[in-house]
């Protein structure tokens, strides 16, 4: 019970004090004990080139130690015109959050300070955010009120157009970055495209290199697939090109391949299984190339044609892809 | 002759090849083999153990082509004269003379058939060596002409025991030498034991349909055949690689396990044997309805036409079946085409 009055007590105490407070010019007041208010601040990065409507937060976190309690009624009052020398400074707080954590020895309070300009002038001047004055009781000495003064942040207001001749190098600070326009999209879309032509051209270095060094990709009907597309379109050129093949089965197979061993090849080489019948007609082509002029073979008109489509079914087997079907005269 | 009479052969040739395939069974590669050599007019020497159908299979060929068909056995007493007459005394006391196998059937002797040739001696087989490449005897100071003849003759491989070997010279005469080897169906080894069809031979070849060739038109066909059938100048390259790998087969990269490459050949093949491999291709051809040999065509006789004209050294003649067939596997292996 005795507690409950005494709460009571301070509570009414606070509230006339508050009220009294109002009246009390916050700086007229004596300073608080050094060490018993600690203040951490986070400030904005740019310093300079502030102009009319901008807005510019700041956070300031005060610890309080007991017996000392914050006067909430002495937090900066939103749209207050703040002067010096009796003149309007033209910064004004636009709005303030309040947070507080108490705890038995301590309190802490969180302060979000909004500020916004409202001056300008046709040369940069000075400017500061604050300072702001507070006042704390003294929980055990209810008459005894003091001050915290939160410390200025100077910072300078530019003007919005300059006027006159300006050596810009003159006026270039170091705490004010220029002014760029955001181009990370387009940043993106180089990398990307950077990307592909790298790419690109790595491949065309292995299309057209001599050698290739990627695994499963130097095979033998790759090979021969480079070699048969440079050879003419004739019937010269038809019979290069399926003696090549022919050698590149031999290669693959690591002994002649011939009609009558086919099954044994593709026993050993089950990846070449999906052109079984392409490879049958291959041999037919071969039969009339070089055997027997008069036998016919089904691989239609154009077979130089249908033989540089076999040749590359014949390295996406090789490189154990499954091969895109090869129409007859295609 | 055209097309159509060719495909008229071919038709009677697959015949004959059906009805020997019904009473020897599981002998297709050697049926096709000595049907190519009936058709290629070469002789034929036959390798393999005892009781695996040699005698069965040449008679139903024999009953097939027709003419006639003269057998004898080769024994280590066998003398020259004894292929060609035979004394006797006759009824009426005196000595008579009678026609030996080679001269009975005359010119329409079509198959004479030479049941284990190695065991009978040099002499005989000298006899039989100029009867092969010439067709023809001497006999009674009269020239004898056998035009339609081949020789049939088998060897057994196992025993060597009062036997002769078969000098290369003589072997060369022969097209090709044909192993047979039992079958290795389950099936088929349950039919010859337990089919009783199998157990009567006489009755077994009597059931081949007979004369489905007319023997004394091979000879022409066979002309017929080698002139018909082309060969490319790529096939001609390829078989001229091959013969040269059988020479030196160690220039195309071919070995043989357990052999000393470089002191293995003595003698490739001869240019008798190529040519015969050649004309037993150009008849495979043929037979498989093509107007020009193949390659394919080539490896179906190569082993056939060209092993038992291989001279090895004697330090490998003990192994020579085993050694010529990876060697001439090598061969085909290591030889492109084109």
């Amino acid at each position: 019970m005795t507690k409950y009055f005494r709460d009571l007590l301070l509570a009414a105490i606070l509230s006339i004090t508050s009220l009294q407070a109002l009246a009390l010019d916050s700086q007229n007041l004596p300073d608080v004990d050094e060490g018993i208010v600690s203040i951490s601040t986070v400030d904005p990065f740019k310093r300079v080139g502030y102009t009319v409507g901008d807005v510019i937060e700041r956070e300031v976190t005060l610890t309080i130690k007991a017996p000392y309690k914050l006067v909430e009624t002495s937090l900066p009052i939103v749209g207050y015109e703040k002067r010096y020398k009796g003149k309007v400074i033209g910064i004004e707080l636009k709005e303030i959050q309040h947070s507080k954590v108490e705890h038995k020895d301590y309190a802490t309070h969180q302060l979000k300070l909004a500020y916004q300009v409202f001056t300008n002038s046709v040369v940069a001047k000075n400017a500061a955010l604050g300072p702001e004055y507070l006042q704390l009781v003294n929980t055990k000495n209810s008459k005894q009120l003091v001050k915290y003064r939160v410390p200025s942040l100077d910072i300078a207001v530019s003007p919005i157009a300059i006027f006159g001749q300006v050596k810009v190098e003159n006026n270039m600070s170091t705490f004010l970055e220029p002014l760029l326009l955001k181009n990370d999209q387009e940043k993106t879309r180089l990398k990307l495209a950077a990307g592909a032509l790298v790419l690109s051209l790595l491949a065309l270095l292995y299309i057209f290199g001599k050698h290739a060094w990627l695994p499963r990709m130097g095979g033998n009907f790759a090979k021969t697939y480079r070699a048969i597309k440079k050879l003419p379109h004739n019937d010269e050129g038809l019979k290069q090109a399926v003696a090549a093949v022919h050698h590149a089965f031999n290669q693959t197979a690591k002994v002649s391949v011939f009609n009558g061993n086919v099954d044994e090849f593709l026993a050993s080489n089950p990846n070449f299984l999906h052109i079984k019948n392409e490879i049958s007609q291959f041999f037919g082509l071969s039969r009339q190339v070089y055997f027997e002029p008069s036998a016919v073979h089904s691989v239609g008109s154009n077979p130089t044609l249908w033989l540089l489509k076999f040749t590359k079914q014949c390295r996406d087997c090789e490189r154990g892809l499954i091969p895109t079907t090869n129409r007859a005269g295609v | 002759m055209s097309d159509v009479q060719l495909a008229d052969w071919r038709n009677h040739a697959l015949t004959l090849e059906s009805e020997v395939n019904k009473v020897v069974v599981g002998q297709q590669t050697p049926i096709r083999l000595i049907t190519t050599s009936i058709f290629a007019r070469g002789h034929v020497l036959l390798e393999g153990d005892v009781g695996v159908g040699k005698t069965t299979l040449l008679r139903a060929f024999t009953r097939g082509i027709g003419g006639g068909y003269q057998r004898i056995e080769g024994t280590i007493d066998l003398m020259p004269n004894d292929l060609v007459y035979h004394t006797y005394l006759g009824e009426d006391g005196k000595p008579h003379v009678s026609p030996g196998p080679l001269l009975m059937s005359g010119e329409n002797l079509s198959v004479f058939f030479f049941n284990e040739i190695n065991r009978a001696r040099p002499q005989v087989h000298s006899l039989l060596l100029r009867v092969m490449a010439e067709r023809s005897l001497s006999a009674f100071n009269t020239e004898h002409y056998f035009p339609h003849m081949i020789v049939f003759a088998d060897r057994n491989q196992v025993e060597k025991e009062e036997t002769f070997e078969i000098p290369s010279a003589a072997r060369d005469r022969f097209m090709m030498e044909i192993p047979i080897v039992v079958p290795n169906d389950d099936a088929i080894m349950e039919a010859l034991v337990f089919d009783t069809k199998f157990h009567n031979v006489d009755a077994l070849v009597d059931t081949v349909k007979p004369d489905v060739l007319q023997f004394d038109e091979l000879n022409a066909f066979s002309s017929v055949i080698q002139n018909s059938i082309e060969a490319s100048d790529t096939l001609k390259r390829y078989a001229l690689n091959l013969w040269k790998a059988t020479k030196a087969p160690l220039d195309y990269g071919v070995k043989v396990s357990g052999v000393d490459m470089n002191r293995l050949v003595l003698s490739g093949a001869s240019p008798r044997g190529m040519s015969m491999m050649l004309r037993a291709a150009r008849v495979n051809a043929w037979l498989n309805n093509r107007n020009a040999v193949l390659p394919d065509d080539i490896h179906a006789v190569f082993h056939s036409t060209i092993a038992h004209r291989l001279v090895f050294s004697p330090v490998y003649e003990m192994r020579r079946t085993e050694i010529a067939r990876e060697m001439l596997s090598g061969i085909v292996n290591a030889v492109a085409a084109p």
